[in-house]
């Protein structure tokens, strides 16, 4: 019992710290220099570990170093903050 | 002592060339700008509180005939209303600034001065279009209107970290300089946060603008 407890709470460790893959479809972003404020408020979180905005797809990807880190809250705040609008967020 | 804090104010703006273009940007974003031709410039320096609200300094200089009008202003600029569409968005800003004016285009004199005006754009990743308008007065001693409207096109739809480059036709109309309409073509380019013009208006105005995001 005490071994299944240990593998249990080892799996629920694991898994809480692996990174977690955002991916944040947003409306408006057309324009590279006004959407490199977006780019400036996600690198200003420690967790995020890499972002990258892809104008083709309208798509933010954010790399953070634990699953959960970013709650979809925060996300849609620092993109309406931003001056955009969030369509979809994806977690992997 | 009223006129050496203008010309100190004025000197700076115009020493330190800063200019401001894009009235509101990202909450907490600062942008400087410098819009440069011989019949005017216009230079800012804006702070967006949010993604609605900006405030700033802002110097302006109008040239007719050898004679300049200078404005030092205090701006607050509002982003009335931005639609945030799946390939393009559109946006609506209502500017306005008081502050001082050093006039002698017409009647010679240095007094209050007040600005109020519009902005409003709508742009894809390839087609750009934009107009706004700013009056300026000062009671009994200065008035003067701008109109400036832009078209442009993208050749290509360029990814985010890499040179964009924009052509661009403007046409600007300030009946108190000139009764004609001044046309300009431009090439717009921006780099990360950077942004800058060159063009050379139909009266063989040089212009030269520059623009930074931080």
């Amino acid at each position: 019992m005490k071994a299944l407890t240990f593998s249990l709470f080892a799996l629920l460790s694991i898994a809480s710290v692996r990174a977690e893959d955002i991916t944040v479809k947003v409306n408006g972003m057309v324009c590279s220099l006004c959407a490199q404020g977006i780019q400036k408020k996600f690198k200003a979180i420690s967790s995020v570990q890499e972002i990258k905005v892809d104008l083709s797809s309208k798509l933010v990807s954010i790399k953070t170093q634990n699953a959960n880190d970013l709650a979809d809250d925060k996300i849609k705040t620092i993109i309406t903050e931003a001056g955009y609008n969030v369509a979809s967020i994806e977690r992997k | 002592m009223r006129a050496v804090g203008i010309y100190l104010f004025i000197f700076f703006m115009t020493a330190s060339n800063l200019v401001l273009a894009h009235p509101v940007i990202y909450g907490g974003g600062k942008v400087v700008s410098s819009f440069n031709m011989p019949s005017y410039s216009d230079n800012q320096l804006m702070y967006s509180m949010t993604s609605k609200w900006a405030s700033g300094l802002n110097h302006w200089r109008f040239t007719k005939e050898g004679r300049n009008t200078e404005l030092g202003l205090a701006r607050l600029n509002h982003l009335l209303y931005r639609y945030n569409g799946e390939d393009s968005q559109a946006n609506f800003y209502l500017l306005s600034g008081v502050g001082i004016v050093d006039a002698e285009l017409e009647t010679k004199g240095t007094r209050e001065a007040y600005m109020g005006g519009f902005e409003t754009d709508w742009e894809s990743r390839t087609l750009f279009v934009a107009l706004k308008h700013y009056q300026f007065t000062s009671p009994s001693l200065f008035d003067l209107g701008m109109t400036q409207a832009r078209v442009g096109f993208s050749p290509s739809e360029t990814p985010f970290d890499q040179l964009q480059t924009w052509f661009m036709l403007q046409a600007m109309y300030m009946p108190e300089t000139d009764r004609t309409v001044m046309l300009t073509p431009l090439l717009r380019f921006f780099y990360h946060n950077v942004l800058w013009e060159v063009g050379s208006s139909t009266r063989g105005e040089w212009m030269a603008n520059l623009m930074v995001h931080f």
